[in-house]
């Protein structure tokens, strides 16, 4: 069978960006807009080409994978770079549940998105989205990998601040896009920290594999070992950044300022698991690298709990979900700290699922609500919204890691391998454990103050309480099969292994070094399985106890946690802005206040002394006929004796 | 032929238009765009032409000095680059001034075509003295279009901008008259050669005299204090001109003509690097704080000459792609981004940034543009921005991880003040009532658009850029010897110091040569870079950039080395 070429794969949403944006900017001048049905079609379809082709190729991909160098992108003396691709284990799974999951939201979002005037322009950016995500996850070297990586990151700028009237959108999205700046300068960096050491061959994934072995073998990971913990810690600043990670975790809670399919897909699902994949991505590298290491756990590990507790005190529904994103990214990152790199992918493949199904239900949520987001002012909506609630219910049992439900796999995986990962490994796996039980208490908060009690809000909205139309409720309901079934892929209890078998070929190396240097004894996977249902089971019912019977406050006007706990990013935002920010302001202040005005005094000086020279040249100026035709006769002279002691005309 | 044609016909169309009718701005308007449009096919030829060079003609004597100064054109991928932006340019601002209700169509056009004449005069001359007057030239037709066409304080602009750039070139040309009593004649190589012969006190006065030249053209910091009020009154079309061709003119200046002809030691270097540095953190800063559109520009266009300068001096090995590339990229972008700017001004009848905001809803297809172009001039990748940008600070982590962290910075400062320009502009809600003045046309929505889409050509395939780039190559440097021989026969022993490498000036005796040579060798070059490399050194023989680019070399073959080994090794494990 001859194979279908890998370009197919981001072409499609290639074609339907440029095809809706021509659309929307075509259309922009009418008053109606296009039809929406076929903007809607067109935005589906292309996706679900894409997805086509992915699982074809999925199907009939090599052990290997499958390699495909397109053409030459820069080629200048010092540094040449290709445009490529790679299709291979971790970029299969990868791809298969971006696209996948990007048709159903596409899908998802022709519902959500109805009788809005920028329809098609929606999609054109989620289409742009789902581009850049595939070359993202598709290239074969870094320098394209930046590209998607800079591509996700503008659009989910672009899909923040979408609703552009109102200007606390554009900040958020204006947030969100600079402090994805700052950690993009840390992947910058770490690129050329790469091509001092290996050249600029060394940014394709292959040869930075093939060089890990050769230092490997060579026994030089000494000599090299302090500039690539130097280029480490860069990309792992870079994927703070995008994956919303301390110290650069701020924008996320913001982003929630998008539509809510865009946090479902991009803050959710996939932009933000970027940053894991590109730590299994170089999981060859980052396995020679234990200060690095260390430190990609312990900030795993402060962000998850920290961004738990955080979710704790949220009132509006997709801050909470924003917060638990953050917290479960914390656990990938965990788990790539200690090389558990299939399982930190596994969690991203799960989470994908039951978060996506979380945010289309809270989108749901919303759209029957009109647009209300403050959980004060919801609750009862099981009966109203029945289809909704029962996806959210089942998402969120995956989330707290109830037993058979695809969090639980992958989650009590993750606790696994940070047990055994070393002599600090219970202390991470405590930690893991607690951060499990506020995950099962704040989810739990979330689904009570929805869908359970009595309805809060005003008499006349409740009557307008509906269910969302087919559209929306198709992708929730295959998403939620997917938060119950997709941990099924890789449960050792009962034997599966597929999951890690796939990606073995890709990060089988890097875990294999790892566990040479921290062999462990065999334990027994039922123990934690047990702890980790028990601290499901404890969280839901320190939920049900505290929430469950107490009266809810009623909800002032702003969803805003109240007092100060609306800054529970937990002062990073305050970080930000002394670090940050005040510093750039005061320097630019400096810069203009001082500096200019210093220097244009100086010019000022200089054009006033020119002036009163010219004032006093102007004092031969006068008519007297001597002086002037001695002041001519000077001059001759003067010019002649220059043209003869110069050396004369010719 | 083709060089003749883009120096001297912009000048025959400028006096051309003085023949069509003050009062019949449409007519005018046309014949003006007609030739606007020639231009453009003209340096789009000339970039694919590759290397020229024209005969050089005797044109006149300086009293003092020994040789003439020639009527001599050449083109290198450099010059036939920095051409097309001044053609495009030039063209977009006449396109853009037809509808800006111009008082007088016909002068501005007659303007814009002397400038442009100037302009391309300055990017192809092969003689120094010709080049310097070109680069002068070119201050009068701009100072006068800025003094006739600019907004409310534009004569306080023009002044500031004609005194600060004559007199900044002003010690040039004294330097350059000196220099020229020394030198054979005044082509490139034969002052490169004079040059070594003087004391090094003066030949520190000359290098001072010519930087200040293009330091105040690009400018860079504290050089700066005619830009931003000269970009801000000038009229948006003539700004966008000013930033995007004119400008070049000095970091054209540094590849150009500093890097042959001076040998720069170190601390000159490093010098201007962090120069160039300090104006980029220090017009991201001022971007940061400007409450005018047009200023907010200027020194964003300050920021990212900065970061050219810096990448100039880096002297890396990839240095002259990088910066090429990253000089198209701004032309076009920032150029644009002033067309915009222009248009925004038009139709808000402000350009405060606090009185502007709301255009994405009264005219979608310009904020389109508006935020497209926005996002393009902060180097994302896939745009040629990014392309430049990457490479320049890949020159500049050469020079040490500080350059590289301080011009990341500056990076993320654009950003900063890139999107609150654009949400400031174009995103909200309107703060006032508008005059609705005329808005986009298609012509010019179109124009504007083929800019960016040439950014994103550009910058997914960089190679139409890079790959015309034979500054130093072989076929040039014969070229201008044979022409060197043509043009005096009998002088001919004297002028082939040009760029012969068998015939070496006094200061390079052929032992050292060919030790250079075989050194070379020994680290791998192939015998066309060994060529241009000693071809450079000969002429600039400048200590440091030998060393810099030797290093670069070592790296690049350790790059190599470790590459081979590399694949050794793979071989190996195969084998096993």
């Amino acid at each position: 069978m001859t194979q279908l070429p890998l370009w197919l794969i981001p072409l499609f949403p290639l074609v339907a960006t440029i095809l809706l944006g021509t659309i929307a900017v075509i259309s922009s001048g009418s008053k109606k807009g296009p039809a929406e049905g076929i903007v809607g079609a067109l935005a589906v379809l292309f996706p679900a080409l894409s997805f086509a082709v992915v699982a074809v190729l999925a199907f009939g991909m090599p052990e290997a994978g499958i390699r495909e160098t397109l053409c030459n992108w820069i080629d200048i003396p010092l540094f040449k770079a290709d445009i490529g691709f790679m299709f291979d284990g971790l970029s299969r799974i990868m791809l298969l549940f971006v696209t996948g999951i990007g048709t159903l939201i596409a899908l998802y979002s022709t519902g959500y998105m109805h009788g809005d005037r920028g329809f098609a322009r929606f999609f054109a950016y989620i289409n742009l989205f789902l581009f850049s995500m595939i070359v993202l996850v598709l290239s074969d070297n870094l320098l394209l990998t930046f590209l998607g990586w800079e591509g996700v990151g503008l659009c989910s700028y672009l899909l923040i601040g979408f609703w552009n009237k109102d200007l606390s959108n554009c900040k958020a999205a204006n947030k969100a896009f600079i402090v994805n700046r700052v950690g993009d300068i840390g992947f910058l960096l770490g690129m050329l920290c790469l091509v001092t050491v290996g050249g600029s061959g060394i940014l394709n994934y292959d040869a930075l594999s093939a060089f890990i072995q050769m230092i490997l073998t060579g026994g030089h990971v000494e000599i090299v070992l302090p500039v690539l913990s130097l280029t480490g810690l860069l990309f792992f600043f870079g994927c703070t950044g995008k994956s919303a990670q301390i110290p650069l975790l701020t924008w996320l809670p913001d982003a929630m300022a998008g539509p809510t399919p865009v946090s479902a897909l991009i803050h959710a699902a996939t932009m933000v698991t970027s940053g894991v994949y590109l730590l299994a991505r170089m999981g060859s590298m980052f396995a020679l690298l234990p200060v690095v290491l260390d430190i990609i756990t312990v900030i795993g590990m402060l962000t998850a709990f920290w961004a738990a507790m955080a979710g704790l005190f949220q009132n509006d529904i997709k801050k909470v979900l924003a917060y638990s994103t953050i917290s479960q990214l914390g656990y990938m990152f965990m788990a790539a700290g200690v090389c558990a790199f299939d399982a930190s992918i596994f969690h991203v493949f799960t989470h994908a699922f039951f978060k996506a199904a979380l945010f289309l239900g809270a989108g749901a949520v919303i759209h029957s609500l009109a647009g209300e987001q403050d959980m004060r002012k919801m609750g009862g909506l099981i009966k109203k919204t029945p289809v909704t609630a029962c996806v959210m219910i089942f998402a969120f049992f995956a989330i707290i890691g109830f037993p058979g439900f695809a969090g639980f796999w992958s989650k009590d995986l993750i606790l696994e391998r940070l047990f055994v990962s070393g002599p600090m490994g219970p202390t991470f796996y405590v930690i893991g454990l607690f951060t499990a039980i506020i995950t099962a208490v704040y989810m739990g908060r979330l689904i009570i103050l929805t869908f359970f009690g009595e309805y809060r809000g005003s008499k006349e909205s409740e009557e307008h309480i509906h269910e969302a139309p087919a559209s929306m409720l198709l992708p929730m309901v295959v998403l939620a099969f997917g938060a119950v079934f997709a941990g099924y892929l890789w449960a050792e209890s009962i034997g599966v292994t597929f999951f890690s078998d796939t990606l073995a070929p890709v990060v089988g190396s890097a875990q294999a070094y790892a566990a040479t240097l921290h062999p462990h004894a065999h334990v027994n996977p039922m123990i934690f399985a047990g702890l980790g249902t028990l601290a499901a089971l404890l969280g839901m019912f320190i939920a049900y106890k505290v929430y469950g019977s107490a009266r809810v406050p009623a909800a002032k006007g702003s969803s805003a946690p109240e007092g100060r706990k609306a800054t529970w990013t937990f002062f990073f935002d305050y970080v930000h802005k002394y670090v940050g920010i005040i510093p750039v302001q005061v320097l630019a202040w400096i810069c203009d206040v001082v500096v200019d005005k210093i220097l244009q005094a100086a010019q000022w000086t200089i054009g006033a002394i020119a002036t009163i020279l010219g004032d006093g040249a102007t004092v031969v100026q006068v008519r007297k006929v001597r002086l002037q035709v001695a002041f001519s006769i000077a001059g001759v002279v003067a010019l002649v004796a220059v043209v003869l002691l110069t050396g004369g005309l010719i | 032929m083709l060089l003749h044609l883009l120096v001297l016909a912009p000048f025959v169309a400028a006096i051309l238009m003085a023949a069509t009718s003050k009062e019949d701005p449409k007519s005018s308007s046309r014949l003006a765009f007609i030739f606007g449009l020639a231009f453009v096919v003209l340096s789009v030829m000339l970039i694919a032409a590759g290397n020229k060079a024209t005969d050089p003609i005797e044109w006149f004597r300086i009293p003092g000095c020994k040789g003439p100064v020639y009527y001599y054109l050449y083109s290198h991928g450099l010059g036939a680059w920095m051409v097309f932006l001044s053609t495009a340019l030039s063209l977009v601002a006449l396109v853009s001034a037809r509808v800006t209700a111009c008082k007088n169509y016909r002068n501005f056009a007659i303007g814009i075509f002397s400038l442009m004449g100037a302009m391309n005069g300055t990017f192809l001359a092969a003689d120094a003295v010709l080049f310097f007057f070109f680069f002068e030239a070119m201050v009068i037709p701009a100072a006068i279009l800025i003094a006739s066409y600019g907004g409310k304080e534009s004569s306080k602009a023009a002044m500031t901008f004609a005194i600060y750039t004559l007199v900044g070139s002003a010690p040039m040309m004294v330097a350059l008259w000196y220099l020229l009593t020394k030198a054979d004649n005044s082509l490139l190589l034969s002052l490169a050669v004079a040059l070594q012969s003087l004391p090094a006190g003066a030949q520190t006065a000359i290098l001072a005299s010519f930087l200040l030249a293009f330091l105040v053209k690009t400018p860079v910091f504290p050089f700066h204090g005619w830009q931003a009020i000269t970009y801000a009154e000038a009229p948006a079309p003539l700004s966008a001109i000013l930033t995007g061709a004119m400008s070049k003119a000095g970091v054209f200046g540094f590849i150009a003509w500093i890097l042959p002809i001076f040998p720069l030691n170190m601390s000159i270097v490093s010098t201007m690097m962090w120069l160039g540095l300090a104006t980029a953190v220090y017009g991201a800063l001022m971007a940061l704080r400007a409450t005018d559109g047009k200023k907010l520009l200027a020194f964003s266009s300050m920021s990212h000459l900065g970061i050219a300068v810096a990448g100039v001096f880096s002297l890396s090995e990839a240095m002259l792609p990088a910066v090429l590339v990253l000089l198209v990229a701004h032309g076009l972008c920032a150029g644009a981004q002033f067309f915009l700017m222009g248009i925004a001004e038009r139709m808000a009848g402000t350009r405060e940034l606090d009185k502007l905001g709301g255009l994405s809803g009264n005219s979608p297809v310009f904020s389109t543009l508006f935020g497209a172009l926005g996002v393009m001039s902060l180097a994302v990748p896939g745009t040629a921005g990014f392309v430049g940008e990457f490479t320049v600070l890949l020159s500049l982590w050469d020079m040490g991880p500080f350059a590289a962290l301080v011009m990341g910075f500056s990076m993320i400062l654009s950003a900063a003040y890139m999107l609150r320009f654009i949400q400031k502009v174009i995103f909200g809600k309107a703060s006032g009532s508008y005059d609705n003045g005329p808005r986009t046309s298609g012509l010019e929505g179109a124009s504007i658009g083929i800019m960016a889409v040439l950014l994103l050509v550009f910058g997914f395939h960089p190679a139409f850029v890079t790959d015309s780039l034979h500054l130093f190559d072989e076929e040039t440097v014969e070229q201008m010897n044979d022409a060197g021989k043509a043009a005096d026969g009998e002088e001919a022993a004297e002028t082939d110091e040009d760029a012969d490498e068998d015939e070496l000036p006094q200061a390079m005796t052929p032992d050292e040569i060919a030790q250079l040579d075989s050194s070379l060798k020994a680290n791998g070059f192939t015998d066309e870079e060994r060529k241009s490399l000693i071809t450079q050194v000969v002429g600039a023989e400048a200590a440091l950039a030998l060393e810099s680019r030797v290093q670069a070399g070592l790296d690049a073959e350790a790059s190599d080395d470790a590459k081979t080994n590399d694949e050794a090794l793979n071989k190996e494990a195969s084998n096993d």
